[in-house]
């Protein structure tokens, strides 16, 4: 019963993150087609075609999103609670899922319909969308100021959509525009929406960090509060590429700025779902405010990362304690490990003992020393100078084995369990994924930078990859309860996220942006030296 | 230069990944703020008022209160009308002294469920 509400509740995660992603596409597309296409006074029936096709195929994708979430949920709350069908049938989430439901079909019917003209009608369904999600979060379940926060929720959602949600699709219409001239009234038109919904989104998420975070001590003294600042950092990077693109409609000519525009879009693409997934993240957390106790200190945080030589003994493995599976699932099925609130499925808040900790700091330790390495080798191969430097990708296979080995010490091979359990405990899942992503990673960029390949998919595949997993450490589940631990390890993911982020889309960057453009140097530069902070973030993490 | 097919199917496949590999979104769970009996509290028998906080809204129709007893004999407890939409409240009648646990689960607004135990204790009145 446990496993399978453990399964469940990773699936119900899964279809939530999902269904925010394809909001945002959905509803940006709706207004770029009415906002941004229509406005265009020209012949553009080819495009508008196109971005209804696109708009539908993210509405389908919403609609199949909210019933599986709906469904995965209702089970849930349907085995926990033991209620039926019916009684499942009335709570919020799913009257919420259903609104969400109908208005993506709704969008279905109307961009397949012929012949229309106007397209203002979705701006009906659009509407009920991000109010179906607004009914969802923290703003609706406040006892004080509810209706303020709803409506700047709404705003910040629809604001965020019309610009990240958006971007996809001014992409695609400068991919099909009929000349470089039109494709560039466009991203001028985009930009001047883009700029209205950035200054709504600012300043609506300003007065909801400030509902929800209330002070700067709890910025860095609560996991939700860092994870604000974490997302407000990330729209700074936003902001910026969105002002370089800017500078590019305004000044550049037609004919050269379309390649730059495109690339620096790419990646507000790729960083914008990450924020907005942060965000997914953010509000599964209980707002700071509601968390007054054992809030982390500035001294604590100090503490933490002063430092140290780094740990390279590892303790026996013996010492690590019981089987961690046994102990969650007795837990479960007591109800509680402790008085802390918890969510059914998720893993427990056992304190880890000091050999685990001591295991752990070590394979981080470990790891940063690896990735130090290939941030210092590809900054020298970048250099041209030593040619065998340039097999600095072949560093990640030895990395795989190491966390093939260390990460889940309980799982096979080291541990009493199993191969199997890998595929029930979505943890240590992840772990293998991230494996698998090294070792992808390894082989895709030492075929590239050795000469083996020129296919541009294959050259992109490293930085896809680098910036997935800054997206998900940053999104790594979180605790609920304000565990100073839980707290002071995330304040520690953070940086590592961050960087990983700017490395990926930087060397994105660096791989797509012309000649021609300027930052495309500064881009190859930064990426090794954010790989190689990242080893030295890593090499002086702790956990006590 | 163009966006080539490859690149787009590269983004959307991006948007896949991710979306499907990230472990976290959720909205809105309820925490316990404050609860009577207190969390390892002792309280005087046999008729007990409980009485639980939330830092939201809850669905008070679609949560559950189960007290275990001494001898592990477990209670579903009838949840009364909340005074406001954040609070439990029951009345645990006929309780012998001894160690009790009270096991809680609420329904916040998003569908999202939270539980947790407070250990107290019943004296002789």
């Amino acid at each position: 019963m446990a496993r399978l509400l453990q399964i469940f509740g990773f699936l119900s995660v899964l279809f939530r993150g999902a269904t925010l992603t394809f909001q945002s596409l959905t509803v940006g597309g709706i207004v770029f087609l009415i906002f941004v296409l229509r406005r265009a006074k020209e012949d553009s029936a080819a495009l508008e075609q196109a971005s209804l096709r696109w708009i539908r195929r993210s509405a389908i994708a919403l609609a199949v999103m909210q019933i599986s979430y709906v469904l995965a949920n209702s089970l849930i709350l349907m085995q926990s609670a033991e209620i039926s069908l019916r009684e499942a049938a009335g709570a919020n989430f799913v009257v919420a899922g259903a609104i969400g439901f109908f208005s993506a079909m709704a969008i279905v019917i109307l961009t397949g319909a012929q012949g229309s003209r106007s397209h203002v009608a979705l701006l009906i369904p659009a509407t009920a969308i991000i109010a179906s999600s607004v009914m969802t979060s923290h703003a609706m379940a406040r006892l004080e100021y509810r209706v303020p926060l709803v409506a700047f929720t709404a705003l910040h959602q629809a604001a965020t959509a019309t610009w990240l949600g958006g971007l996809p699709h001014l992409l695609i219409a400068i991919r099909r525009a009929p000349s470089p001239d039109f494709a560039r009234r466009l991203s001028a038109r985009f930009s001047q929406l883009a700029l209205i919904s950035v200054a709504v989104l600012a300043s609506a998420g300003f007065v909801l960090g400030f509902a929800y975070v209330g002070s700067l001590k709890a910025v860095y003294g609560t996991s939700y509060g860092a994870m604000v600042a974490t997302k407000a950092l990330l729209f700074g990077l936003l902001l910026f590429l969105g002002a370089l693109n800017f500078q590019l409609v305004r000044r550049g000519p037609s004919s050269t700025i379309l390649a730059s525009l495109k690339r620096f879009g790419e990646a507000e693409i790729g960083i914008g779902i990450t924020v907005i997934l942060t965000a997914a993240s953010l509000t599964s957390l209980p707002p700071a405010v509601d968390l007054t106790r054992d809030r982390v200190t500035g001294s604590e945080i100090f503490t933490r990362v002063a430092p140290r030589p780094p740990r390279l003994g590892s303790p026996a493995i013996q010492d690590l304690p019981e089987d961690v599976y046994a102990a969650q699932s007795r837990a479960f099925e007591h109800g509680s490990l402790s008085a802390e609130s918890f969510v059914p499925g998720q893993a427990g808040t056992r304190p880890n003992t000091p050999a685990e900790k001591a295991w752990s700091e070590y394979n981080h330790h470990w790891a940063g020393i690896i990735v130090l390495a290939i941030g210092l080798l590809a900054l020298v191969a970048q250099a041209g100078r030593v040619s065998w430097a340039r097999n600095w990708p072949l560093i990640f296979l030895g990395l795989a084995l190491f966390l093939f080995l260390r990460s889940d010490p309980e799982v096979w091979p080291l541990g009493p369990n199993g191969f199997w359990v890998t595929f029930a405990d979505p943890e240590v899942l992840l772990h293998r994924i991230f494996v698998l992503l090294v070792i992808g990673l390894a082989a895709f960029e030492w075929r590239v930078q050795t000469g083996r390949v020129a296919s541009t998919g294959v050259r992109l595949v490293f930085p896809l990859l680098i910036a997935i997993s800054g997206a998900l450490l940053l999104t790594h589940s979180h605790t609920l309860g304000n565990i100073k631990e839980e707290v002071l390890a995330e304040l520690s993911h953070i940086p590592l996220a961050i960087l990983a982020v700017m490395a990926g889309w930087s060397r994105w960057l660096e791989l797509r942006l012309p000649p021609e453009n300027q930052t495309r140097a500064v881009m190859a530069r930064l990426w090794p030296l954010c790989i190689l902070l990242i080893g030295a973030a890593l090499l002086n993490y702790r956990e006590m | 230069m163009q966006l080539g097919r490859r690149s787009l199917l590269i983004l959307i496949l991006f948007l896949a990944v991710v979306s499907i590999l990230i472990p976290a979104p959720a909205a809105a769970h309820a925490i316990l703020l404050e609860s009577s009996p207190p969390l390892n509290g002792t309280i005087k028998g046999p008729d007990v008022p409980i009485k639980l906080r939330f830092n939201v809204r809850i669905d008070a129709s679609r949560s559950r209160l189960t007290l275990v007893r001494p001898d592990g004999s477990a209670q579903p407890l009838v949840i009364g009308k909340p005074a406001s939409p954040d609070t439990l409240s029951a009345q645990a009648s006929s309780l012998p002294a001894g160690d009790y646990r009270l096991r809680w689960q609420v329904l916040a607004s998003d569908g999202h469920i939270t539980r947790g135990e407070i250990p107290f204790t019943v004296t002789p009145s």
